[in-house]
C-alpha cells in the first residue's frame, strides 16, 4: 500500500475505499466475528465465494465483523448498488443459491431480512445508501436496536476491519491528521476533559484527568497500554470491538499517544480471542505500511510504536498493576498504589492505561467535539456504553445505549424480556466484580454511580439476565468459585477470606448451612471489600453482598427450609417437578409405581404426598408443566392428568381402594392425646388436618358450611370438579381420622379464645370468600354481580338469575369460571380484560376452552362505566381501549387508555377482579396484621401467628391462590405444629419405603404429550357435566414412559 | 536536611521525614502497628492488610506499610472496624494450614502467635482448611515447612534484596500459592542459596527454620537483619 503523507494521498485512499463500500456492482459482507463464525458464518462465506466464481458473477464479497444481534447470527450484508443495504439473518450455507438467484435478479430476499439501512451515521462520517424496499423494517424500528446508539459500534458489520481503504472511506484516521495538525495536544486533552469522558473498563476514572497526569509525567520513555484483558464471565464487547473495527482502536491509541507524549503503546489482548489477535496484528501492519503508525506519521514528525502482547488470561491481568507486571514479564500478582502508574509505571516508567472501549470514544470525540458528546448519556456519565446482553433473554447480543438508560428498557424492550410463562428474577452487571439487580428495581438508570448505590458495579458491561429457574444464592456461589480460582493469593483477605466464603456458599446450596454461617458470610464479605489490596480482592464479594441485600429470602430458604426454589441446588431437591409442586409430592415415584404397573402402591404413594388427588388432578395450576426437563425435548409430561388417572382408577376399583386405605392408616401413628382445632374446612385446612391425624393427633374442623371442601365445593363449577369425586376424597381424609364440625362459624358461634383452651394448637385456613369491589360508575345496578357469590349460588343449586348477555370482567380463574357457568345457564358471554392474553392469571387450557364453547374474550379493555336504563337495571357495559404501556414492577407492561371507549350491550356484569378474605374475626382476636392490612402476619418458615400456638395457611396469609398452594400450606403447617407439640421430628417417618426402579430410561418414549380428553365444545357447553374426561389407562402408561427420571441419583 | 512534616496519628501530633510511610511514623512516635509482611528493612507489599489504618475524609482504609505520610493527615490507627478486622485477618491464617502451636519450633516466639494472642483471638470462627503441603529438609542446615508458612514474602525479599540471590519466589495462586524455591528445585539442589540463613530469621512463623530444633527451641533474629539493613543505609 502507498504511503499517506499529504492530503492528497489522503483522499486517494478514500476514494478507493468508498469504490469498494459502494461498488457499481451488489456487495456482500457475511458477519465474521466469533458469534458468526460459531454460528456457521464460515460455511455461508464459502459458499457464496464458491458460487460467485462458479457462476462467474462480478459481485464483491467481504469480511465483516458483528453487527451486534447475536442471536440472529449468522449476519450477512447486502446491498445493490444505489439501495439501502439490507442485514439478513440466520443465513445458513443452504440459503446461498436463493440470495444469489434474487440478487442477479436485482431484488432481495426479504424473507431473510432482518432489517434495512438507508442511511447510516458513521459519526466521523456520513453514509448514504439509498432509499427503497418498503417492507422492510429500519434498523432501527425494530425492537433489538430501538434506542440503540452506535456510537463505539459506529463501524462494526459494516466495514471489513481487513481493510484500511475501508476504514479510511468512513472517515477513519481523519481525527488523527486532525490532531496532528492542529498541534495542540492541550486543547484535546481539554476537549477530553470538557466531554467528561470515564473509563469504560468499569471504574469510570475520567480519561482526561488521567491523560493530563501523563502529560506532565516528566520522562524521555512513556508507555500507553489498551487494556483488552476482557475476563467476565458473560461479556464479550470488546473481543467484538477488535475484531469488527482494530483501526478506531490503534487510532484512538495514536492521538492518545500524541496528546500525552507516550512513545510507545501495547496492546494487552487476551490469547483466548485468536481472532481479535489476528485481525489487530494485520491492522497494525497495515498502518504502518500507510505510514499511519510508526515513524514519522502523516509526515508530520510524530513517531509512535505499537505492538501487541497475548495476555496468558488470568482474570487479575486486567488489574492494572498486574497487567503491568504482566507485561515486564513477572507473575501476575497486583502492587499497591500508590505509586500510580501514571508516576511509575511499565519498567518505572509513566504509563496509562485505558480500557479498549475508552480508546474507541477518542476519534468522535476529536470530531464531533466535546458539547456533542455530553448530548447523549446522563449528565455525570456522558456517551454510551457497549452492553453484553445475555441469560434468560429472548435477544441476546451487544447492546449500545446511553448511558442512564433504565434496566428495564435493556430486559424487556431490546431483549423481549424472558420465554413466555416465565418472570425475570434478576440482572446481574459487572460480571464476577459486580451484582445482582432484583426485578423490582428494573427502574434504576444504569450508569456508574447508580449502579454503586445499589452494592453492584457497571464493570465491562456484562448483564446477565436470570428468572426463576436461577437460584441466586447458587449464582454467588458460582463467582466466588471464579474469583476463589483466579485470586492471586498475595493478600490474606482475598486469598483466604474468599476460600472461607466459598466454603460457607457450599453449604448453602449443600442445606448444611446453619444462620451462623449466614451472619459469618456476611461479615467476612464486607472484610474481604474493605481490606483487600486490588480491584479484585474488593469487588469480588459484590455477588455475595447484594445477594445478601436483595435475595436474603432465598439464603433463608436454603438455610430454614432446606428448599432452593428455583431447583438449581440438587442436593436440596429430588427432582424439578417435585421442587416446584407446592406440595412437594413426589412425582417420579407415582409414575414408576404406575410404570410397573403398580396402580395400589402408586396411588398410597399419592395420598401419602395429597389427599385430594383427584380434585388436584382435575383443577391445579401445574407448576410442574413449566419445569419439567422433558420439555427440552418436546413437552412437558402430563403429571397432573396421570395422577388423576391414578385416582380415579383407585376410586373405581373398591377392593383396590380399601387395600390401600388399610395401608394409609397402619402408617397412622398412636395417638398422642394433643388436640388441634383447624378453622375452615378448604383445601388448606383439609390437607393440615389430615396430616395432624395421621401423626396421631386429634384434628377437628369447624366449618361455616354444612359440608367440607371450601373453594372446590362452592366456587370451583361442577363441569371442572364434579362433587361425588371430591366426596370421595373427603373421605380419605375422615378415613384417616379428621372429625368435622360443620355449620359452626368461628367468631359468631365459637370463639378463637374458647378454642385456645381447649386445644393445643389452633390452625387458621380460611379462605378469601370477600369479592373486591371496583370503583366503577353504575356498580349500584341490579344486574351487577360479585363472581363468588354467584358461582357460590350456582354451586349449591340455589335460584340464579342471569341475562342473557352476560358481561365478565376480570382474568382469572374466578372469571373464567363465571363465564363457563354463564354459558351453561344459556347466557351469551363477553370477557373484559384490561391486558394481553399472556398476562391472564387464569390456566390457559381453561382460557382456551371457555372460547371454544363460545364465550368472546376482548382484550386490552378497561371497564370504564355501566350504564343502566331507567328502572335501574344493566343495559350496557362500557370500556376504554387500552394499549400497552411500560413495564410495571411486575414484569407486565401496564395498560395505558388510549381514550377510545367501547359499547357492549349486556344485562349482567359479573365483577371477577379478586378476592380478598374476611378479616373481622381475626382482627378481634388480636393477631397481628401485615403491612398492608389485608392479610395475616405469620412467620415464614413455622407458619406460626403473632400469637403463639396459632398457626394460619393459605389465602389466609397470601391473598388469593390456587388449591395446590394453600394445601402446600396445610401440609407444612401440620409438620410444624407437629414438631412443636412433641418437640421431635416425625414428619418422615409417614412414609413408608417404596421400593421401584432407581434407573433413568436409556429410551424413553419417544410419544408427545398426551392431552387429556374434552367432550366436545358443543355439547359440554350445555350441562354442567364434567368437561374433561381424562387420560386413557394406554395414554396414561405412555405419559408414564416419557419421564426421564430426574430423580436418579446414583442409578445404574 | 530533608523536608519535615506533620500529621496525627491517634489524636497525637508526629512530625516525620517526608517519604515515610505512615507506619514509619507510627513507629517513630512509639506505637506499634500490627503487621506480619512489613519489615524494617524490607520494601513493603501490603499483603497481609493487617497494618490497614483509617484516615480521616477517606472512606477506605488504607495499608499504613505502603501508604506515604503526608501534610495533615489524621490517622487513627484503632477502631472497632479495624480491630475486628484484624482479628478476621489472623483467623483467617490460623484456618489457611497448619498452625498447631504445641508442636512447632517457633511455639512462644512466633510473630503470628504473638499477634493472635495480643488482638485476643481465643477460638477461630473458620473452617481449617489443613491443606497438605510438603515439607522440604532437603537443605543441610535449614528446613521449609509450607504448612506454617503464611506467604508473607519477607524471605523472598530479604533473599532477593539483601542477599541479592533471589532464592526464592512463590508460585501459583490462591490458596494453593506457595513459596518456591528458584524454578522449583527442592532447596538442598538450589544452586544460588548462600546458605546465609537470612531466609529463616526473617520467617515469621516456624516455616524457615534452623534444623536441630525441637518445639519452642528456634528463635529468630529478624532485628539483626533489620540493623543491618539500616547500617547499609540502601533500604528504608
Amino acid at each position: 500500500m502507498r504511503r499517506i503523507d499529504d492530503l492528497s494521498s489522503f483522499h486517494a485512499a478514500r476514494e478507493a475505499g468508498l469504490a469498494k463500500l459502494m461498488p457499481n456492482v451488489p456487495r456482500i459482507a457475511v458477519g465474521m466475528g466469533t458469534c458468526g463464525t460459531g454460528n456457521g458464518a464460515e460455511a455461508v462465506y464459502h459458499a457464496f465465494a464458491d458460487q460467485i466464481q462458479g457462476r462467474g458473477l462480478g459481485y464483491k464479497l467481504v469480511r465483516t465483523g458483528c453487527f451486534g444481534a447475536c442471536s440472529e447470527e449468522p449476519l450477512v450484508n447486502v446491498r445493490l448498488p444505489g439501495k439501502p443495504l439490507v442485514v439478513l439473518h440466520r443465513v445458513q450455507a443452504s440459503d446461498v443459491t436463493a440470495i444469489l438467484d434474487d440478487i442477479a435478479a436485482g431484488r432481495i430476499p426479504a424473507e431473510l431480512a432482518l432489517c434495512k439501512i438507508e442511511e447510516w451515521d458513521h459519526i466521523t462520517s456520513h453514509v448514504q445508501y439509498g432509499c427503497d424496499y418498503r417492507e422492510i423494517p429500519l434498523w432501527n424500528e425494530i425492537p433489538f436496536f430501538q434506542g440503540q446508539k452506535k456510537l463505539v459500534l459506529r463501524h462494526c458489520g459494516l466495514i471489513s476491519p481487513l481493510d484500511i481503504e475501508e476504514y479510511i472511506a468512513v472517515g477513519g484516521y481523519e481525527a488523527l491528521y486532525k490532531v496532528l495538525i492542529d498541534s495542540d495536544p492541550e486543547r484535546v486533552i481539554e476537549q477530553i476533559k470538557l466531554a467528561k469522558l470515564r473509563g469504560r473498563g468499569g471504574a469510570g476514572y475520567l480519561t482526561g484527568l488521567k491523560w493530563e497526569m501523563m502529560r506532565k509525567a516528566q520522562s524521555g520513555q512513556k508507555y500507553l497500554i489498551c487494556n483488552a484483558d476482557e475476563g467476565d464471565p458473560g461479556a464479550y464487547m470488546n473481543r467484538n470491538e477488535i475484531e469488527s473495527d482494530p483501526h478506531s482502536l490503534i487510532e484512538g491509541m495514536t492521538i492518545g499517544g500524541f496528546v500525552t507524549g507516550a512513545t510507545e503503546g501495547i496492546l494487552y489482548v487476551r490469547a483466548e480471542y485468536p481472532l481479535a489477535v489476528h485481525r489487530l496484528q494485520q491492522a497494525i501492519e497495515q498502518a504502518e505500511g500507510c505510514g499511519l503508525l510508526g515513524e514519522n506519521i502523516l509526515g508530520r514528525g510524530f513517531s509512535f510504536k505499537l505492538s501487541m502482547v497475548e495476555g496468558a488470561g488470568a482474570f487479575v491481568c486486567g488489574e492494572e498493576t498486574a497487567l503491568i507486571r504482566s507485561l515486564e514479564g513477572k507473575a501476575g500478582r497486583p502492587t499497591p498504589r500508590p505509586p500510580y502508574p501514571a508516576q511509575k509505571g511499565l519498567y518505572g516508567k509513566p504509563t496509562n492505561i485505558n480500557n479498549v472501549e475508552t480508546w474507541y470514544n477518542v476519534a468522535p470525540i476529536v470530531i464531533r467535539g466535546a458539547n456533542w458528546f455530553q448530548e447523549t448519556g446522563s449528565a455525570k456519565s456522558p456517551g454510551t456504553k457497549v452492553f453484553s446482553l445475555v441469560g434468560k433473554v429472548q435477544r441476546t447480543g451487544l447492546v449500545e445505549m446511553p448511558l442512564g438508560t433504565p434496566l428495564k428498557t435493556f430486559v424487556y424492550d431490546v431483549g423481549g424480556g424472558v420465554a413466555p410463562g416465565r418472570s425475570v428474577k434478576s440482572v446481574q452487571t459487572g460480571g464476577p466484580s459486580g451484582g445482582c439487580i432484583p426485578q423490582d428495581m428494573f427502574d434504576t438508570p444504569v450508569d456508574y454511580e447508580t449502579l454503586a448505590q445499589l452494592g453492584s458495579i457497571m464493570g465491562s458491561g456484562g448483564m446477565v439476565v436470570m428468572d426463576e429457574d436461577n437460584c441466586m444464592v447458587d449464582v454467588a456461589r458460582f463467582f466466588v468459585e471464579f474469583t476463589h480460582s483466579e485470586s492471586c493469593g498475595k493478600c490474606v483477605p482475598c486469598r483466604s477470606g474468599l476460600d472461607q466464603s466459598l466454603r460457607i456458599l457450599n453449604k448453602f446450596t449443600r442445606g448444611q448451612a446453619t444462620e451462623a454461617d449466614l451472619v459469618t458470610l456476611d461479615e467476612i464479605s464486607r472484610m474481604i471489600r474493605d481490606m483487600s489490596l486490588c480491584g479484585l480482592g474488593q469487588t469480588a464479594p459484590n455477588p455475595v453482598l447484594t445477594t445478601i441485600r436483595h435475595f436474603r429470602n432465598e439464603f433463608e430458604d436454603h438455610l430454614r427450609a432446606k428448599r432452593c426454589r428455583a431447583g438449581v441446588c440438587e442436593d436440596l431437591a429430588l427432582s424439578p417437578c417435585e421442587n416446584s409442586c407446592p406440595l412437594h409430592m413426589n412425582i417420579p415415584r407415582f409414575l414408576e409405581l404406575l410404570k410397573e404397573d403398580r396402580t395400589e402402591d402408586a396411588f398410597l404413594s399419592v395420598i401419602l404426598d395429597n389427599p385430594l388427588p383427584a380434585s388436584t388432578g382435575r383443577v391445579c395450576q401445574h407448576p410442574c408443566d413449566n419445569r419439567c426437563r422433558r420439555a427440552g425435548v418436546d413437552d412437558a409430561v402430563n403429571m397432573r392428568d396421570v395422577h388423576r388417572f391414578i385416582a380415579d382408577s383407585a376410586f373405581a376399583d373398591d377392593a383396590l381402594y380399601a387395600r390401600a386405605m388399610a395401608r394409609l392408616l397402619a402408617v397412622r401413628k398412636a395417638a398422642t392425646g394433643k388436640k388441634v382445632a383447624i378453622i375452615g374446612a378448604g383445601p388448606t385446612g383439609l390437607a393440615c388436618a389430615y396430616y395432624l391425624s395421621l401423626l396421631g393427633h386429634e384434628a377437628v374442623i369447624y366449618e361455616s358450611n354444612a359440608a367440607a371442601g371450601g373453594m372446590l365445593r362452592y366456587a370451583l363449577p361442577d363441569y371442572r370438579l364434579p362433587k361425588d369425586t371430591l366426596d370421595r376424597e373427603i373421605g380419605i381424609i375422615e378415613g384417616a381420622g379428621v372429625k368435622f364440625v360443620f355449620n359452626t362459624v368461628v367468631g359468631r358461634d365459637v370463639m378463637l379464645n374458647d378454642l385456645a383452651g381447649e386445644y393445643d394448637a389452633v390452625f387458621l385456613s380460611i379462605g378469601t370468600w370477600k369479592e373486591s369491589w371496583v370503583y366503577l360508575p353504575g356498580t349500584e345496578l341490579t344486574g351487577v354481580i360479585p363472581a363468588l357469590p354467584f358461582l357460590e349460588a350456582v354451586a349449591k343449586q340455589q335460584p340464579v338469575t342471569v341475562g342473557r348477555k352476560v358481561t365478565v370482567i376480570g382474568g382469572g380463574n374466578a372469571a373464567i369460571d363465571s363465564a363457563r357457568t354463564a354459558l351453561r345457564l344459556g347466557a351469551e358471554v363477553t370477557i373484559l380484560y384490561r391486558r394481553e392474553r399472556k398476562d391472564m392469571p387464569a390456566i390457559p387450557e381453561e382460557t382456551e376452552a371457555a372460547e371454544a364453547e363460545g364465550a368472546k374474550i376482548v382484550f386490552l379493555a378497561a371497564p370504564h362505566r355501566i350504564v343502566g336504563d331507567a328502572e335501574g337495571r344493566v343495559k350496557a357495559i362500557e370500556a376504554v381501549k387500552t394499549r400497552l404501556g411500560e413495564y410495571d414492577s411486575s414484569g407486565r407492561r401496564r395498560p395505558v387508555p388510549t381514550g377510545e371507549v367501547i359499547r357492549f350491550a349486556c344485562d349482567t356484569v359479573v365483577l371477577a377482579v379478586g378476592e380478598t378474605v374476611d378479616l373481622d374475626f381475626v382482627k378481634a382476636s388480636g393477631l397481628k396484621l401485615q403491612e398492608s392490612g389485608t392479610m395475616l402476619e405469620v412467620d415464614r418458615y413455622s407458619l406460626e401467628t403473632s400469637r403463639k400456638n396459632f398457626y394460619a395457611g393459605g389465602d389466609l396469609i397470601t391473598g388469593a391462590s390456587n388449591v395446590s398452594n394453600a394445601m402446600g400450606y396445610g401440609k407444612k403447617a401440620a409438620r410444624n405444629i407437629d414438631q412443636r407439640l412433641m418437640a421431635e421430628k416425625r414428619w418422615s417417618q409417614l412414609w413408608p419405603d417404596f421400593e421401584y426402579a432407581q434407573s433413568a430410561p436409556h429410551h424413553p418414549s419417544e410419544s408427545g404429550r398426551h392431552h387429556v380428553r374434552e367432550v366436545d365444545a358443543a355439547v359440554r357447553a350445555k350441562t354442567f357435566h364434567e368437561a374433561t374426561l381424562g387420560l386413557t389407562p394406554v395414554e396414561a402408561m405412555e405419559e408414564t414412559c416419557r419421564c426421564l427420571r430426574c430423580d436418579v441419583r446414583n442409578g445404574d | 536536611m530533608p523536608n519535615m512534616i506533620s500529621l496525627r496519628i491517634d489524636g497525637e501530633l508526629v512530625r516525620v521525614e517526608e517519604g515515610h510511610t505512615i507506619f514509619q511514623a507510627a513507629e517513630a512516635a512509639g506505637k506499634q502497628i500490627p503487621g506480619l509482611c512489613q519489615m524494617k528493612g524490607l520494601s513493603p507489599v501490603g499483603a497481609c492488610r493487617l497494618c490497614v489504618v483509617e484516615l480521616a475524609g477517606v472512606n477506605r482504609l488504607l495499608p499504613s506499610c505502603t501508604t506515604p505520610a503526608q501534610e495533615g493527615m489524621s490517622v487513627t490507627t484503632q477502631s472497632a472496624r479495624i480491630k475486628s478486622y484484624r482479628r478476621m485477618i489472623v483467623e483467617l491464617l490460623l484456618a489457611e494450614r497448619n498452625h498447631i502451636c504445641a508442636v512447632c519450633v517457633s511455639n512462644n516466639h512466633c510473630e503470628l502467635q504473638a499477634l493472635a494472642m495480643k488482638l485476643g483471638v481465643t477460638h477461630v470462627r473458620y473452617t481449617y482448611a489443613y491443606r497438605s503441603f510438603p515439607v522440604d529438609t532437603s537443605h543441610p542446615r535449614f528446613v521449609l515447612d509450607h504448612n506454617r508458612c503464611i506467604v508473607c514474602t519477607r524471605c523472598v525479599r530479604v533473599c532477593a534484596e539483601m542477599e541479592g540471590a533471589h532464592v526464592w519466589d512463590v508460585m501459583g495462586r490462591g490458596v494453593g500459592s506457595r513459596l518456591v524455591c528458584e524454578l522449583n528445585r527442592s532447596w538442598g539442589q538450589a544452586s544460588s542459596c548462600t546458605g546465609c540463613g537470612k531466609c529463616v530469621q526473617v520467617c515469621p512463623t516456624g516455616a524457615l527454620a534452623e534444623k536441630g530444633c525441637a518445639v519452642e527451641e528456634m528463635i529468630k533474629r529478624g532485628q539483626s537483619i533489620s540493623r543491618l539493613a539500616e547500617t547499609r543505609g540502601g533500604v528504608l
